[in-house]
Parts: structure tokens; C-alpha cells; sequence
């Protein structure tokens, strides 16, 4: 086992725990810090993978603006263990299992495909770097580019609307 | 590393955002939820992209394949973004309305 | 270790993020050592008095986490739609030369987009902090 399969078992490890420790958390406040731990474990499988633009970018948006909002918001109501809403038992069971039949249903599916003998591959390769993603943004892709800005304005104008109190 | 330990751990982390989905009341939760279904799918791709760009490799050494499977993955995360900001708006304006983040008191336009 | 940390010139690869895995390594490690450390040494005596949050001499009260104005809420909204903006302007700055003047036309449409949706934030009045 080479340093880059220790790695990659421990990031797997990491980010399914934290994942999991984010559903079952009765606390919100905790569950937005196991989110943000997630994200860090899956960042470090995009350095892993060699994607190193998406990891800062993962870690800028996502752990840095995104989960800091859900903060924001999760104090703003002053949400706590104590005015956490609960399902029933049987209703939270039932969605346990259900979501479990997913996962077996897609693992069975998944589990003899060919694509199995395929490799990812990982240190290396430079397409992940941000020069060479610039480079095909601000060329090929330059129309997504535009939209995405007209999205944004979209955006902006729809969190005004919405959240400016009259 | 062999595609399919990708696979299967994107699909383990999706299957804990759909249980997440499915299991708590608080709109805040479920949509942290839904973040998490993201980045699963982000995951995947980012490895998809890396398997064509070893795949492309092999054929030419100078070839960029795999570089928009990477630039899908960074409009995701930004759309994301957007889509965050109008979803906490709006869970935040039902908190000033109803004082609850409870999905089941939202079921108001079922009557 | 050693021989990692010196040979490794080449930044285009994985393995240039050795020396950050050791900081953010040494930095976590640290945080953990030092937090055993003090419960593991420091003398405990768990009374009422001593358990209890200082609040500058006066009797403590309440929550920490008390409620937020709603009005702010809208501040932190906006600053997340022109984080993801300038995360657009990284990409553009490493290939600055060589896009060339139609990179500029396209990234000058994508920051006047931005800049009407900021005038319209101003126009409404949605960063004033005081009512």
C-alpha cells in the first residue's frame, strides 16, 4: 500500500464519517461543522485527483462562503438542540431504509460493469491546473461564462426581493 | 487508483445525503443535505474527467481531455452558489413568517 | 520525508502539496496535543462557582448564541455572489497575456453585469445597516 492509496482510504474515511455524523447530529450548529469537514475531506481527494483549482475553489465556496451563510442563518433563528424538530421513530426508519435500498440497489448495478478495470488517474496529469482551465474557460466556454454572470444578477436581485423587508 | 473505489464511495455519500433528506424536519438540514448530494456528484465527475485525461493520455501525451468534465464541475459549484443564497432567503423569510424551520408546518399549499 | 521535501520542485503534480498535508498536519496536531494536554495536567476541581462562564464579575445569564437582527442576514447573502465573482477573476489573471483583448471584452461584460446588479442593491437600499 503506497502513500497515495493511505491517503486516499483515510479521506474516504473521513469524509464518510463527517458525512454521516452530519445527518445524525441532533444539533444543527454541529452538523454545519461536520459539513464543513466533509468538504475539506473531499477537497483533499480533488488535490488527490490532481484537480488542484477545484479544491481551492471547493474550499473558498463551499467551507468558506457557502457553510459560513448556513451558520449565519442557523444563529440568525437560534436553532438548538432544544427547538430541533424530530420526525417519529418509525418515519425516520423508514427513511433510513429507504435510502439504503439506494445505495444497495446502485452498488448492485454498479458492481460488475466494465468500467471497473478503468483507472483514475491520480498526482499527475496537468489539466486540473488552473492555467490550462483559464485557458479553456475564457475560450471554448466563454458563452456558460456570460450566463452564469446574467445567473448571478439574477440571483442578486432575487435575495433582494425576497429578503428585503418592506 | 481504479475508477470504481470512486464510484462507490460518491454513491455512499449520495445515499447519506437522500437518507439526510429523508430523515430530518429542519428545511436548514435538508438542504445542507442537498449541498452534500452535490458534492458527491462533483466527486465523481472530477474522477470521470481524470480517467478520459489517462485514457486520452495514452493515445497523445499533449492532449487536454477531460479538462470540461473538470469546468462542468466548476459551474456546479458556482450555480451552487446562487442557488444557495435565493433557498436561504427564502427559508429564512418562511422563519420571519411562520417562526419554524419545520417542514411540516410547509405543507400549506397542498390545502 | 526529508528527500521529498527537498527533490520536489515540480508543482504540477499532487505531491507539491507535501509541505501544506505537513502544516495542516502539524496545525490540527498541535490544536489536539495541546487540548489533551491541559485536561490531562491541569489540576480540576469542578464546583458550581468554578464551572460557570466569567462574565466580568456580574452574575451570567442567558445564551451565548442569542438571535440576530434579520437585516444583516441580507449583508451575508450578498457578499457570497461576489465571493464566487472573484473566483471567476483567478483563472483570468493566470491567463492575462495570453487571452488577449478578447479575454478583457468578455471578463469587462461579466463585471458589468455585477456592477447593475450592484447599482440595483444600492438603489434599493439593501446595504443600509441602519434603518
Amino acid at each position: 500500500m503506497n502513500i497515495t492509496q493511505i491517503l486516499f482510504w483515510f479521506l474516504s474515511v473521513v469524509a464518510l464519517f463527517s458525512a454521516l455524523m452530519v445527518i445524525t447530529n441532533k444539533n444543527p450548529v454541529y452538523s454545519v461543522l461536520w459539513l464543513i469537514v466533509t468538504f475539506f475531506a473531499i477537497s483533499g481527494h480533488y488535490i488527490l485527483l490532481n484537480a488542484q483549482f477545484l479544491a481551492i475553489v471547493n474550499i473558498i465556496v463551499y467551507a468558506g462562503a457557502i457553510m459560513v451563510l448556513f451558520l449565519f442563518v442557523i444563529m440568525l433563528m437560534n436553532l438548538n438542540k432544544e427547538t430541533e424538530p424530530q420526525k417519529n421513530r418509525w418515519l425516520r426508519m423508514a427513511g433510513a431504509v429507504a435510502g439504503g435500498c439506494l445505495l444497495l440497489v446502485l452498488v448492485a448495478a454498479l458492481k460488475d460493469t466494465d468500467i471497473k478495470q478503468q483507472q483514475a488517474m491520480v498526482n499527475g496529469g496537468s489539466i486540473g491546473l488552473i492555467k490550462n482551465l483559464g485557458k479553456e474557460l475564457f475560450t471554448t466556454y466563454v458563452v456558460p461564462f456570460e450566463i452564469s454572470s446574467i445567473l448571478f444578477l439574477s440571483a442578486m436581485v432575487g435575495a433582494v426581493v425576497i429578503g428585503k423587508k418592506e | 487508483m481504479p475508477i470504481n473505489y470512486y464510484i462507490f464511495l460518491s454513491i455512499a455519500l449520495f445515499a447519506i445525503g437522500i437518507v439526510g433528506v429523508l430523515t430530518r424536519r429542519n428545511a436548514i438540514i435538508i438542504f445542507m443535505c442537498i449541498e452534500l448530494m452535490l458534492n458527491a456528484v462533483n466527486l465523481l465527475l472530477v474522477a470521470f474527467s481524470k480517467m478520459h485525461h489517462l485514457k486520452a493520455v495514452a493515445i497523445d501525451a499533449a492532449s487536454t481531455a477531460g479538462t470540461d468534465g473538470q469546468l462542468f464541475v466548476f459551474f456546479i459549484m458556482v450555480v451552487a452558489a446562487a442557488e444557495v443564497t435565493v433557498g436561504l432567503a427564502i427559508i429564512v423569510m418562511l422563519y420571519r413568517n411562520i417562526h419554524s424551520v419545520d417542514v411540516n408546518f410547509l405543507n400549506r399549499l397542498k390545502h | 520525508m526529508i528527500y521529498f521535501l527537498q527533490t520536489n520542485i515540480n508543482t504540477t503534480d499532487a505531491s507539491s502539496y507535501l509541505p501544506v498535508a505537513l502544516q495542516v498536519a502539524f496545525a490540527v496536531g498541535l490544536v489536539i496535543f495541546l487540548t489533551v494536554v491541559t485536561h490531562l495536567l491541569g489540576p480540576k476541581r469542578k464546583t458550581s462557582d468554578k464551572l460557570q462562564n466569567f462574565a466580568s464579575g456580574i452574575e451570567s445569564h442567558g445564551d451565548a448564541r442569542q438571535p440576530m437582527a434579520i437585516k444583516y442576514f441580507l449583508t451575508a447573502i450578498l457578499f457570497v455572489l461576489f465571493d464566487v465573482e472573484v473566483i471567476f477573476f483567478y483563472p483570468y489573471a493566470v491567463n492575462f497575456k495570453g487571452l488577449g483583448w478578447d479575454g478583457f471584452w468578455a471578463v469587462l461584460m461579466f463585471v458589468g453585469f455585477f456592477l447593475c446588479g450592484f447599482t440595483y442593491i444600492l438603489k434599493k437600499g439593501a446595504l443600509k445597516w441602519e434603518d
